[in-house]
């Protein structure tokens, strides 16, 4: 008789936790990391008294997470690359955003630099076209120093991101220690019943963490969860923090790094993924890229503007001024290096072909040097022997080094990184501007013969005597002398080249002619030079002279744009992804709420039931008891 | 087994997608009021790279057009200069033809070399004509400069060859002037091959008429003496060399190595006229040598004669003159022509830039209505399925 009221009170037991569980599967089904609950029911075990038995009732067995270690994996790596590809598309959108299709303005303003120069080259002597000149060069170089002012602005994001990643990973990284501790206490003290709520909490950080970093997990045999980051270098061991650090990159202390405290190594080339990797190649892989591309076509464009305008004559007859000036490429010794040699490089006068808008890393292994491209790896030993007189030359630049370097030193150069930046107008005088040829030729008028010579140009605007008077006379219709020199035999057109100039005659002198050439100044009302700086904006420089200067800012509209869209492809693509692992996950863990309305149905009703079992026993004993009174 | 829902995992579902909804019909709305079917490169980033370059040879070729009108309003100053040299030069031959009409007075003569004197002030103030920007228009690369200043024996120059190019086309530049030593300096003397001058102190009244190349192949470009030994009797000279002799009466022409040339009168014995290959004459000295020659007048038949002949080398050198004016308008007005050709061409490039920019980067409106149309659509049935959805709740019905 007893037996039934044992059962019924078991049952009873039994079903209100189970209410109790379902209960707080409601509750929880918003919260987040919380994982769906079941009660896990057995048969009680009745005594053995050696004849047929009945069951004992049930007991509550334990109550079981609905977990899957597989699916949370999935979405952590799923969630670490949309993390990445979410960073990443914060820059690229807004390096979008802010350049439009324009470069914010540049493509234009470059347009209107070589319309103004052709407008000088109309009215070289009007100072209001020279002057319209010089307020166009300054909208170029507000161009570029804007364009270049909003991508630091991100560097200096990215770097305050990185600190604030560092310090949440870190946090988490402390948290998921500590429930360690208290799961594997937790567990020992409940006899090997698993902490749902600590491990719900862990995993939640772990889902945390992998967003922010990617990470690998081990779990220990006593409870206790591993975090590796990077390449395998451990952030959380059982109980034990190794915290990241962010140190200065040893070229560039405006950059940070990721360091660990497990070692003072660099490992910032490791951490690909998560939003902290996504900040670390925004930096590598769309900033600095679009600064050095920007920073090409700077120094392109101040090249070749200003060694045109030093092939020409100002109003007053003077060698043109430079109109642009960008500052020096950098040359940045490493903070590790033993010794203080100092390198200083500079883009060669015809180096623009050769020019990428790449970084490199100058290193010394045995005094060998080698020069390293850190876009692509490949390296040369480049030319030279790193002094003033022979300077290392490699890609369109020359370095010097102050000494000889010590084995493992190494220098970042970087040649294009400043240029937009620093690109600076440094003409404000009109009459500077050089629309004027430097010579001119003259056939003296007594001439009897009908050759003609071409207005002459420049081919080395650095000859010392360019603009020394030089006559060509014509001793026989076939010979001729330069400055009454020795005799040289005449072709008519081809080129004769004397002091930096070159011209042509062309046609059948006479015996006596005389031909001069001399300087222009003076010669206010042309325009030749003007000419030729008017139409260098179709004239291929960069890429091997196969890209001219607005070519270049095309290519960079279309490469920034196209490096968006991909950003913006993958980022769709693998949230896409990342809804079907957290789909899965919840598949497995979360809570429906019909579901947890039926069971509890289904648990009232066995309650209700177990109740009646408990009153049916009653009965049966008040039965029995009055069967014994009534006798 | 059919995958759990969760109510949560609905709901983030139903956020996102709303999210992606809300963006595409933001984007469409960009585009509309944009008129541009994108706006970042990102969009389109081959279109956006094409319509840099676009807008880049728009903006060249529209500077094309700016150069060709800055050249051609330069061009028709210099035409219109040219135009009225043409009409003084040719007011001061029909003076040197009144001149040579004889029966004039020293006084008639001064009178005219006084009007010619006008004529070649005219002529100094249009050699040295001054553009809108205030350039000298004649001068050469030395714009600044006033090209042309009198002198004793004609007028100065001060300018240089220099020839200014404008860029009217990709790879085709026009010259937007030409200078003074070209225009007025450069002019050949005589007839252009040779001039045929009379010796200062011939006593005949042999007057140098009509000169011609008969045979440019025989003619060795050399200078030769015809001097008459007696009156009627002439012998050719090259040097030491004698070319030929003949017989001579009033009128006749003599001819040999290929030059004629058409004496009339009668010149006395030891009388002579040298041929010399033509040089170079500024404009302004033949003007200021004919002036000389009138304002010294006549006084016996021997100067007579000499004024004749003066008068005839002056007639025979503003023709050149002329000749190189009508020339080189010839070339302006060439130059004008192509400027006018080139800026028609331009203006069908840039019609066709323009069409290539908008076809990348226009906006198709009517599909743009339609697609903003089915994002509305989709949006609004998104938002009603969720609804509907979330009404769905087993507890509703505990």
């Amino acid at each position: 008789m007893s037996d039934v009221f044992g059962i019924s009170v078991s049952a009873l037991q039994a079903f209100q936790q189970a209410i109790n569980v379902t209960s707080n599967n409601v509750a929880n089904a918003s919260t987040p990391g919380y994982d769906r609950e079941t009660v896990n029911l057995n048969e009680a075990i009745p005594q053995a008294n050696g004849a047929a038995t009945v069951g004992a009732g049930v007991v509550v067995a334990g109550i079981n997470r609905a977990f899957s270690q597989a699916a949370a994996n999935q979405l952590n790596t799923s969630q670490s690359t949309l993390g990445q590809l979410n960073a990443m598309q914060n820059y690229s959108s807004q390096i979008d955003n802010l350049f439009g299709t324009t470069i914010g303005g540049l493509s234009t303003a470059l347009q209107g630099f070589y319309s103004a120069f052709a407008d000088v080259a109309n009215n070289p002597t009007s100072t209001a076209s020279r002057q319209a000149l010089i307020g166009q060069a300054q909208s170029v170089s507000s161009g570029f120093q804007n364009a270049s002012g909003e991508l630091s602005s991100l560097n200096t994001d990215v770097n305050s991101r990185i600190t604030a990643d560092v310090t949440q990973i870190n946090s988490i990284a402390k948290a998921i220690s500590t429930l360690n501790n208290q799961i594997v206490t937790g567990t020992a003290q409940q006899g090997g019943q698993q902490p749902n709520e600590l491990l719900d909490q862990r995993d939640q950080l772990v889902s945390n963490l992998s967003q922010l970093v990617g990470i690998t997990t081990t779990t220990d045999t006593n409870g206790a969860l591993n975090v590796f980051v990077g390449n395998g270098q451990p952030l959380v061991l059982q109980g034990q923090v190794h915290s990241l650090t962010t140190v200065p990159n040893q070229f560039n202390a405006t950059q940070l790094e990721i360091s660990t405290s497990a070692s003072s190594a660099v490992i910032s080339s490791t951490i690909t993924s998560g939003d902290l990797g996504g900040l670390l190649s925004a930096r590598t892989q769309i900033i600095n890229p679009a600064l050095n591309q920007l920073g090409q076509i700077a120094t392109a464009l101040s090249q070749t503007v200003n060694s045109q305008q030093a092939q020409g004559l100002d109003l007053s007859g003077n060698f043109g001024a430079p109109i642009f000036s960008v500052g020096t490429p950098l040359a940045i010794g490493s903070s590790r290096n033993t010794d203080a040699v100092t390198a200083t490089v500079s883009v060669n006068a015809n180096g623009l072909g050769a020019l990428t808008p790449n970084d490199y890393v100058l290193s010394f292994v045995g005094g060998t040097p080698k020069l390293t491209n850190t876009s692509d790896g490949t390296s040369v030993t480049p030319a030279g022997a790193g002094t003033v007189a022979s300077p290392y030359t490699a890609a369109g630049i020359s370095i010097v080094l102050s000494g000889t370097p010590a084995n493992g030193d190494q220098f970042l150069v970087q040649p294009t990184a400043t240029a937009a930046g620093s690109l600076k107008v440094v003409i404000s005088n009109p009459s500077q501007i050089a629309a004027a040829g430097a010579i001119k030729t003259i056939a003296a008028g007594a001439n009897t013969g009908a050759a003609t010579i071409s207005s002459g140009t420049v081919i080395d605007a650095t000859n010392p005597n360019l603009l020394s008077p030089v006559a060509i006379a014509f001793t026989s219709p076939t010979t001729y002398t330069i400055n009454g020199g020795a005799p040289n035999a005449y072709t008519s057109g081809s080129n004769i080249d004397v002091n930096g100039w070159e011209v042509q005659i062309n046609g059948a002198p006479a015996a006596g002619d005389t031909f001069n050439v001399t300087s222009n100044a003076g010669g206010t009302g042309d325009n030749r030079n003007a000419l030729i700086a008017a139409n260098a904006q179709n004239v291929g420089v960069l890429q091997n002279g196969t890209t001219s200067i607005t070519g270049g800012v095309s290519a960079l509209v279309t490469g920034l744009g196209s490096q968006a869209q991909q950003i913006n492809t993958a980022q769709s693509a693998q949230s896409a992804v990342n809804a079907q692992a957290l789909g899965s996950v919840q598949s497995t863990s979360g809570v429906n709420l019909d579901e947890e309305a039926a069971s509890l149905l289904q648990w009232q009703q066995a309650y209700q039931a177990a109740a009646q079992a408990l009153s049916i026993g009653n009965t049966l004993f008040a039965s029995l008891l009055s069967a014994v009174k009534g006798t | 087994m059919t995958m759990r829902v969760t109510q949560s995992s609905n709901q983030t579902q139903f956020l996102t997608s709303i999210n992606l909804l809300e963006a595409s019909i933001s984007q469409t709305q960009n585009q509309m009021s944009s008129s541009l079917s994108f706006t970042t490169a990102s969009q389109n980033p081959i279109g956006a790279g094409s319509v840099n370059n676009y807008n880049q040879a728009l903006a060249q070729s529209k500077q094309y057009g700016t150069n060709a009108t800055s050249a051609q309003t330069n061009l028709n100053t210099e035409d219109n200069a040219l135009s009225q040299v043409q009409t003084q030069l040719q007011a001061l031959r029909t003076l040197a033809l009144q001149a040579n009409g004889g029966a004039l007075t020293n006084s008639n003569l001064s009178a005219i070399a006084t009007q010619a004197q006008q004529i070649q002030n005219s002529l100094l103030a249009l050699a040295n004509t001054q553009n809108g920007n205030g350039e000298y228009i004649f001068g050469g690369f030395a714009a600044q400069t006033q090209p042309f200043t009198l002198s004793a024996t004609g007028a100065t120059y001060n300018g240089d060859q220099g020839q200014r190019q404008v860029q009217i086309a990709a790879g085709q530049t026009v010259a937007d002037g030409d200078n003074g030593d070209t225009v007025f300096d450069q002019i050949k003397t005589g007839n252009g091959t040779f001039a045929v001058a009379a010796a200062a102190g011939n006593a005949g009244s042999g007057i140098v008429g009509a000169t011609t190349v008969s045979n440019p192949a025989a003619y060795d470009g050399g200078t030769y003496v015809i001097k008459f030994t007696a009156p009627g009797t002439y012998q050719v000279t090259e040097g030491a060399t004698v070319v030929t002799t003949g017989s001579y009466t009033d009128g006749d022409t003599i001819a040999f190595n290929g030059v004629q040339v058409t004496l009339s009168g009668q010149p006395a014995a030891n009388d002579s006229f040298t041929l010399a290959p033509s040089t170079n004459q500024s404009l302004f000295t033949t003007v200021q040598n004919l002036v000389s020659a009138l304002q010294t007048g006549v006084t016996s038949s021997a100067s007579s004669t000499a004024l004749n002949n003066s008068i005839n080398s002056a007639i025979n050198n503003l023709d050149q003159a002329l000749n190189q004016t009508s020339n080189v308008r010839a070339t302006v007005g060439g130059r004008l022509n192509s400027i006018t050709t080139q800026q028609s061409a331009a203006t069908a490039v840039q019609t066709q830039l323009q069409q290539s920019i908008t076809n990348i980067q226009g906006l198709d409106f009517a599909a743009a209505i339609t697609t903003l149309d089915q994002q509305n659509t989709t949006l609004s049935a998104a938002l009603q399925a969720y609804t509907l959805t979330q009404g769905l709740s087993l507890f509703k019905f505990l």
